[in-house]
């Protein structure tokens, strides 16, 4: 391994992460379904023996009173019921004395026939067997003590399967999510502890080796990094102190000594140093904090998994809290929290950049931790829907505060190296979070409850406050100056590009997240049957995950093929077709896949949505500044946010949840087409040319 | 990095602070995580596994149990659609009690008419007396769904009885011990928590080893590096480069730290003989 270069380090890290992590899962997964399947089986043969029994009970009666058993009315009324309540039996049927099929519900006879006619079922007592893929229960029906045939009951062989299926999918996200938290937290560790101090001692030995003494750095750890630092800086200190003292036994011959000679020599002599070596004006060493774009990131990664955390269940959650008395519609109670949410976090971004610039990350982001954590926990308390939304807007001015204070913090450290990097890592944790979020968050609301689940947010967003209280210093990268104007922002929207870009493509973008992923999903799946929380939380896991895989790509597309209007356009289109996906395919179960093709759309363009800003933008971008441009861009697009939760309660009492998701999809798709068409006029408009004219 | 020159080990010789020890090794730092990452894991799954399977088994135990609630209640209500009021139905305590010696398990079966009052059950002792009051409400409604509910330490399964009317005339509920679902899942909790820390101690040595040797390295490096500074400084000498630019770039800052503290002393004892010549 080499100090200058700690991504095999890194790399190494995360495979040995990966060997110590998965193989114990998997192991322990795998025992698990053994005991599970242990544990199962017999109890599903009891159910079917009782079914059986009280089958063959009922069945006897009949007989009892003389009806011949090939003669019984109404079987399949008799066994409709039972199957219908009882998922894990496949069918029920009634055979004779020589093992004909009398009457069946649940199964083609063709199919039982050949295993039935070479069955021994006699013995006494109900009996087992295994027939393709179903286990056979067969119960005798007496008659005056005398066999007169069988009630077979047909269990699901694949229902065990599918409950293992479900455990171990259970075990996987999970597993998931561990080895994604574990890779933000050794991330932090080795940046903390190796990355970031051996870089800081890379700039003051740069310094040193051109003779500059002027720097220590700022490390205090107690590891090996720590004691060579410690020593590092003491060879500094060292070289500074013998200078000191050097320049003290100067400074007094020149001021005492009567030789004016001697005071020129020595002049001489220390004018031949200075040009040598150079040393702090300060009378000691200063320190250098070398300050990374990834210092921010877990906390960054902790908070915003805090706050995902009630993603997979916010609306149900509402639709618990809603009372009639409200004044307010069921759909548009739902959508108000959710709304206001967007809202505040739309309204306070821009001052809480502002504020950030000015007062520091550090300070803001704490200061955000503090309406976030008393919104988080204040909302697992809340009465009703009115409680939570004030404790949702307060949850998030705070998500605005400390969302704003990392980017802040990421822009300036990442001054040095390049922007896109910098905005890598705030994305990247952000995204990631929000996979573990909504992955943990749905299934531990399903095991300890909503309110629980917000209490734990709020304990997550006080570690994550603890970690940038202790680990981040107080001295700041400085902020670069802020100059938007309100006249200037709103002269943008007479760029017909940009006013396009913002209407067609990235409002109905944002439309779709929170009025359909946000909103709609949750009620939706919830209707579909044998869903429960956690189910839907990992469906909808999907959204992210299709983000974070089809980024990249797309940003890597758009810098090398140019076509970012084209990507922003297909984008569209590939997320209004997903909405209207179910109503194509006429089943809500791809509910998922539409998901996922939200999580496409978006992934396809967001990189190219920001790219695209400096090329048609030029003017303004020159003007005012790219990052005030995008600042606006966000700004302008989260008029979607708030809009969409609104728009999909609009469409619930026309056409019913279902019905909404269409909807919301047909206004997405057609916002999308708009862009599209417009799209083919972007690259070769007049606009380009005389920006590039002036 | 190699030291070539007299070496020293003394800081002190050298004029630079003592070496500061090393409380916790990057390798410890890291083990640490990562087992405290593991240890969440197994927890985490351990927890999901065992409550999916908790779910699953008491919900696959319960509709069992409806079943012969719903069994009971289709005879009950067959009779009651004979136009016969519930509390006329003495047969009924005859299905209870067969359906009771069916199955070990069952602690009680009994029938109670709207008001609560239990008409007829397995403990013959409990007839005329009231059921709590969520079971009254919970049959109110009629719905065909059996419901759930516990009592202490039973689990009860339950299901209104309504005539052909849609009235509601009683309900019956079926009582079988938590103990039993406990019982059923308790070996899987065993064997969650065994395998657990067999494979929390296994992989958390397999962590500390592979730490080691990623971890290892690097302060075993930084100590060298160390070293040679504090030789170099104390006696002279000079810092070899390494195999990459971060020793190349000590080697050099070794180097100038060392010219520098001899040009401050040259020129100090150049000072000295000069204040000294008068």
């Amino acid at each position: 391994m080499t100090l200058d270069h700690t991504r095999p380090l890194f790399i190494r890290l995360l495979l040995l992460a990966f060997i110590v992590l998965v193989p114990p899962v998997g192991l322990l997964a795998h025992g698990a379904l053994g005991e599970f399947a242990r544990g199962l089986v017999p109890e599903m043969d009891k159910k079917a023996e009782t079914v059986g029994r009280d089958l063959a009970s009922s069945i006897e009666r009949a007989i009892g009173y003389g009806i011949p058993l090939d003669k019984l009315q109404g079987m399949d009324e008799f066994f409709a019921p039972v199957l219908a309540a009882n998922r894990e039996i496949r069918y029920l049927a009634v055979t004779d004395r020589d093992n004909r099929i009398l009457f069946i519900n649940g199964a083609m006879p063709e199919l039982l026939t050949p295993y039935f006619s070479v069955t021994d079922f006699e013995g006494g007592g109900s009996r087992k067997s295994l027939i393709g893929d179903f286990v056979n229960l067969a119960q005798p029906l007496m008659s005056k003590g005398v066999v007169v045939g069988h009630v077979q009951v047909g269990l699901d062989q694949d229902y065990v399967q599918s409950r293992l299926m479900e455990i171990a999918v259970d075990i996987g996200v999970m597993t998931l999510c561990s080895l994604l938290v574990s890779v933000e937290i050794l991330l932090f560790i080795v940046t903390f502890n190796v990355i970031g101090p051996i870089r800081a001692v890379s700039t003051v030995m740069d310094r040193v080796r051109r003779g500059d003494f002027g720097y220590t750095c700022g490390v205090i750890s107690d590891d090996e990094v720590g004691r060579f630092v410690h020593g590092f800086n003491g060879a500094i200190r060292h070289v500074d102190g013998l200078f000191r003292r050097l320049e003290a036994y100067m400074d007094e011959i020149k001021t005492a000594h009567f030789d004016k000679t001697v005071v020129g020599r020595v002049m001489d002599i220390e004018a031949r140093v200075r040009f040598l070596f150079r040393f702090s004006r300060t009378g000691q060493p200063e320190v250098i904090n070398e300050h990374q774009a990834t210092d921010i990131r877990l906390p960054l990664f902790l908070f915003v998994f805090a706050e995902e955390m009630s993603r997979s269940f916010m609306p149900l959650f509402i639709r618990d809290l809603y009372t009639p008395s409200t004044g307010l519609d069921q759909e548009m109670a739902i959508a108000l929290p959710i709304a206001v949410f967007m809202f505040f976090i739309a309204a306070v971004s821009p001052s809480a950049a502002m504020i950030s610039a000015r007062k520091g990350s550090r300070r803001v982001f704490l200061i955000g931790l503090l309406p976030a954590t008393v919104g988080f926990f204040m909302s697992g308390l809340a009465d009703n829907v009115f409680d939570l939304t004030l404790w949702r807007s307060l949850t998030a001015i705070g998500y605005a505060l400390v969302t704003m204070a990392c980017q802040s913090y990421i822009a300036q450290a990442a001054q040095r190296e390049s922007r896109a990097q910098g905005l890598g890592v705030y994305v990247g944790a952000v995204l990631t979070a929000s996979i573990c979020g909504t992955g943990i968050g749905g299934v531990l609301a399903e095991r300890v409850g909503y309110r629980a689940t917000f209490v734990l947010a709020a304990a997550l967003s006080v570690v994550a406050g603890l970690l940038i209280y202790r680990l981040m210093d107080a001295a700041q990268p400085k902020a670069e100056p802020l100059s938007p104007r309100k006249r200037e922002f709103l002269a943008l929207l007479r760029n017909w590009r940009f006013f396009a870009l913002v209407t067609f493509a990235a409002i109905p973008s944002k439309i779709a997240l929170t009025g359909f992923f946000f909103f709609l999903v949750p009620l939706t799946l919830l209707q579909t049957p044998g869903y429960d929380l956690g189910d839907i939380a990992r469906i909808m896991m999907m959204y992210p995950i299709s983000v974070v895989l089809l980024s990249p790509l797309a940003a890597r597309l758009a810098d090398k093929m140019g076509w970012k209007a084209g990507l922003v356009a297909v984008g569209g289109l590939i997320g209004g077709f997903g909405l209207l996906l179910p109503v194509l395919s006429g089943d809500f179960n791809v509910l998922g896949v539409s998901i996922a093709l939200l999580g496409v759309s978006h992934g396809l363009s967001a990189s190219p949505q920001l790219a695209i800003i400096p090329d048609i933008c030029w003017t303004e971008c020159r003007n005012m500044g790219q990052t005030n441009v995008l600042a606006f861009l966000r700004l302008a697009e989260r008029v979607g946010s708030v809009i969409g939760p609104f728009l999909a309660a609009a469409f619930i009492p026309i056409y019913g949840i279902s019905g909404a998701v269409i909807a919301l999809g047909a206004v997405v798709l057609g916002m999308s087409v708009v862009f599209a068409l417009l799209s083919f006029a972007y690259g070769s408009g007049p606009h380009i040319e005389a920006e590039l004219a002036e | 990095m190699e030291k070539v020159g007299p070496t020293s080990t003394a800081a002190a010789a050298s004029g630079l602070p003592p070496s500061r020890p090393v409380r916790w090794s990057l390798v410890r730092k890291v083990t640490l995580a990562l087992v405290t990452i593991l240890l969440c894991t197994l927890l985490v799954s351990g927890f999901f596994a065992y409550y999916k399977f908790e779910s699953v088994y008491s919900s696959l135990v319960q509709s069992r149990y409806s079943f012969v609630v719903f069994t009971i209640k289709k005879r009950v209500e067959d009779n009651l659609n004979l136009g016969l009021a519930l509390r006329q139905l003495r047969q009924v305590q005859d299905v209870l009690e067969r359906e009771k010696t069916r199955d070990p398990q069952v602690i009680a079966v009994e029938v109670f008419d709207a008001r609560g009052e239990v008409l007829f059950d397995t403990d013959r002792g409990a007839i005329g007396s009231k059921v709590p009051q969520d079971l009254i409400e919970a049959i109110r409604g009629g719905s065909s769904q059996a419901f759930g509910t516990t009592d202490e330490d039973n689990l009860i399964v339950g299901l209104p009885l309504v005539n052909n009317l849609g009235k509601v005339e009683g309900g019956v509920v079926l009582r079988y011990p938590a103990v039993y679902v406990n019982h059923g899942v308790t070996g899987l909790l065993l064997h969650l928590l065994k395998t657990g820390a067999e494979e929390l101690a296994v992989f958390s040595a397999l962590a500390a080893l592979g730490l080691y040797v990623l971890f290892g390295g690097v302060g075993r490096k930084l100590t060298g590096m160390e070293h040679t500074l504090n030789a170099v400084m104390a006696s002279g000498g000079s810092a070899l480069p390494g195999g990459d630019g971060f020793e190349t770039h000590f080697a050099e800052f070794v180097a100038k730290s060392r010219e520098a503290v001899e040009h401050i002393r040259d020129a100090t004892e150049e000072v000295g003989r000069l204040d000294r010549l008068q």
